[in-house]
């Protein structure tokens, strides 16, 4: 029984995980851009949902209706400037620009909002759970949150594989030269792509928010399993991101099951031993997102 | 690698509460040296000079070193008030005659950024460059150590406030015992006051009793100890000191040490349901304290009495985790309710905190008092001296103080004192409920402050009912 919580804690973490690596298998799978910043862009979602919704007279709960909508539009235009010059230079530059961009978030953050921690604040829901067996609760947040991951991962992969702008991002994410030539205007496509991506993180972001304390420096601690998830289950798969994500949970709860010294320790050696055999990841692909 | 193998080998649980190690706080304290170092040939010299000139000036140049932004900042965020408290009062205003001259004050504040180097530095450039008289510094090891450490090898008076006694002394080079004595005497230069592990024990057991004689709860308590200085720290000293002062009436269940920053606490809170530990004590950031305890109210977990350290100490963490704040107990080292006054003005605490809030619009916190005193301790301690530019002289005359002020009683040279130098006051348990408009200023807010439990200082009276955190 207790195994069969280990696991189900596992997946509804992996969720979480899943949700957050989204937007960086996105980016990364389509423009080839390491954003890290990610983390920083969840954390600056959950200050707007705390610090902006209350204003709206939207309870906290639901501020992701305003939340997701102005980060697509950042995104859009964070990737039309920022991003794409650099892309335009050189793989490095995004490496510095998106560190760069990474540092001045959390030290605006620190001077306006100072480096008191903040929570998404979402009632007496946040300690209420489902009541499996004595050893099995699942929490109504983190069940929400694993539904959420998976609905917008199915939705992406089912936009990216069936609707025109889909495939014009697929097409761009394999072959940028060709599909210039067959006339894609492919940084509009980056800016759609960049759009979807920070719309995710910022989900993500109040997901966290609602979850636990964050502050201007929370960032960072999240883009590693971000980043782990994204390559366990392969580059350019978002199924694969999901999976990936689940795996870490997993990996992480069955460390913490037998010490909680190993916890990120078993998640860490999971993500080497898939390098080290499948370098490319499970599901990795040599044409994204096909 | 020698460097790691020397601070490792000290023996026995390095006693730290709430702020950091022995190791922790010695490698602040060799880091400060080190950066003085470089610095320090200089501020020896100069220093020498300054205090030179300094002996003809009728300024007392005190400074003031404080974690004003960053992780820290919730400890300074009172400073600005309490500044002009102080800076109004009759000697800083009008001046303190000594020896038969008249002296004026200055307060000279430096921003440490809540980084212990920036503290170093920022301490370095006080003396050379605003040859400073005494500094005082407050806020975790992170602050006291490295500006202590600085004083000390420049030979300036300092009184440090706000870190466990443990962690500040050892910091500086002291040696403790297993037990967490202190074995090395005084230092020259630099005094403290606060409290140390014992009376984290002192102050929590009583509320575990009462609890346990209530409710028939299980003698069983959870720590959450995580897999740093502090959590190390307290895995090591918490237990035996309980199991001392307690009689061996409750045992103990190790959570394990985690990493800080996890984002899941599940195998932990199985540990303690497993366990059936209705009493939990922790040391967390406090980050992972709102992770922990949302999800041990989704997974079942819930003690009879939390009784929690290093977070939960100001507001902040209280908002942030809402509504299951409810009864949470952790310490307090300054509450409006004591009789207590200023020994500058007479101002009451009550008043003190009340103005606090009618001028900031922001809640008290409990930091604001041992800030106020430690002005009150550098006048008491001036008001003994015969020439206050007299390094040596000032810096005895503050590790002998012994009055009563904002902080209460403090007695620097007392018998009972667990270290020469060092000032101990007692703090109260504290419970945080939905906030009233009986509570100070009778400004309501969503959460306050309760004093539930004052065996330790029974001047504090109770102005709340100590309740199970869970029914």
């Amino acid at each position: 029984m207790i195994w069969v919580n280990v696991l189900i804690q596992g997946i509804l973490i992996g969720g979480f995980y899943a949700l957050f690596a989204c937007g960086l298998s996105l980016m990364f799978g389509v423009m080839k851009v390491i954003n890290l910043a990610h983390g920083d862009i969840a954390v600056v979602a959950g200050y707007v949902a705390v610090f902006l919704a209350p204003q709206l007279h939207i309870p906290e709960v639901w501020s992701f209706i305003i939340v997701v909508p102005i980060f697509a539009v950042a995104g859009y235009l964070i990737q039309r400037t920022l991003i794409q010059k650099s892309i335009d230079r050189d793989p490095f530059t995004t490496l510095l620009v998106t560190f760069g961009f990474s540092v001045v978030i959390e030290n605006l953050l620190l001077e306006i909002y100072t480096a008191n921690g903040q929570s998404v604040n979402i009632g007496a829901l946040i300690g209420d759970s489902i009541h499996v067996s004595n050893v099995i609760y699942i929490s109504y947040i983190s069940l929400a949150v694993l539904v959420t991951a998976v609905v917008v991962l199915a939705a992406l992969q089912l936009f990216l594989s069936k609707s025109g702008t889909g495939r014009l991002i697929r097409a761009v994410a394999d072959d940028r030269e060709a599909a210039q030539l067959s006339g894609a205007n492919y940084r509009h496509i980056f800016g759609i792509a960049a759009a979807i991506a920070f719309a995710t993180v910022a989900l993500a972001g109040i997901a966290y928010g609602m979850m636990t304390e964050f502050a201007p420096t929370s960032g960072g601690v999240n883009l590693l399993f971000a980043f782990e998830s994204v390559v366990i289950g392969g580059i350019g798969s978002l199924w694969g991101t999901l999976i990936g994500g689940v795996l870490l949970g997993i990996a992480q709860q069955v460390g913490a099951h037998i010490n909680p010294e190993y916890q990120v320790l078993a998640g860490n050696l999971l993500f080497l031993v898939i390098l080290g055999v499948r370098p490319h990841g499970l599901f990795g692909k040599k044409t994204a997102f096909s | 690698m020698n460097h790691e193998l020397e601070e490792t080998s000290i023996e026995g649980p390095a006693s730290i509460p709430g702020w950091g190690s022995l190791e922790f706080s010695r490698r602040l304290g060799l880091q400060a040296l080190g950066a003085t170092a470089l610095a320090g040939g200089i501020a020896s010299l100069s220093s020498a000079t300054l205090a030179a000139a300094a002996t003809k000036s009728h300024v007392i140049k005190i400074g003031y070193v404080t974690p004003s932004t960053g992780a820290l900042a919730d400890f300074a965020g009172p400073d600005k008030y309490v500044l002009s408290l102080i800076r109004a009062s009759s000697y800083f205003k009008n001046g303190i005659t000594i020896g038969g001259t008249k002296y004026s004050i200055q307060i000279i504040t430096a921003d440490s950024q809540s980084n212990p180097s920036i503290a170093s530095q920022v301490t370095t450039q006080l003396i050379q460059k605003n040859g400073v008289d005494i500094i005082v510094t407050s806020s975790a090891p992170e602050t006291t150590v490295p500006v202590s450490a600085v004083c000390e090898a420049a030979g300036v008076p300092c009184l440090s406030t706000v870190c466990p006694w443990e962690a500040w002394y050892s910091g500086l080079g002291g040696t403790l015992s297993a037990q967490g004595a202190a074995t090395s005497g005084a230092f020259k230069y630099c005094s403290m006051f606060f409290f140390g592990v014992p009376e984290f024990v002192e102050c929590f057991l009583p509320m575990w009793n009462r609890v346990q004689a209530s409710t028939g709860a299980n003698k069983v308590f959870g720590g959450m100890f995580p897999n740093d200085a502090d959590g190390n720290a307290f895995r090591g000293a918490f237990p035996p000191i309980v199991t001392a002062m307690s009689g061996g009436k409750y045992s103990f269940v190790d959570g394990g040490a985690y990493t800080d920053l996890s984002s899941d606490y599940s195998s932990m809170i199985s540990t303690f349901k497993n366990g059936k530990c209705d009493f939990f004590v922790n040391c967390p950031l406090p980050p992972d304290f709102n992770t922990f305890w949302k999800q041990a109210s989704q997974q079942g977990y819930k003690p009879k009495l939390a009784t929690v350290a290093k977070v939960m100490l100001f507001p902040t963490d209280v908002y942030a985790l809402g509504a299951l704040s409810n009864n949470i107990a952790t310490d307090a080292w300054f509450t409006p309710y004591a009789p207590y006054k200023s020994s500058l003005t007479g101002m009451t605490g009550y008043q003190f905190a009340a103005n606090y809030q009618k001028k900031t619009g922001q809640q008290w916190v409990q930091s604001m008092g041992s800030t106020y005193s430690l002005f009150e301790v550098v006048i008491q301690a001036l008001k003994t001296v015969k020439n206050p530019h007299d390094r040596k002289a000032v810096a005895h005359a503050l590790q002998h103080v012994n009055y009563v002020g904002m902080s209460g009683p403090l007695n620097f040279a007392a018998k009972t004192n667990p270290a020469p130098g060092v000032g101990i006051i007692k703090p109260v348990g504290i419970q945080w409920k939905p906030g009233t408009t009986a509570t100070v200023g009778h400004k309501k807010w969503s959460w306050s402050p309760y004093v539930v439990d004052n065996t330790l200082n029974k001047h504090v009276p109770l102005t709340g009912a100590l309740r199970p955190t869970n029914a």
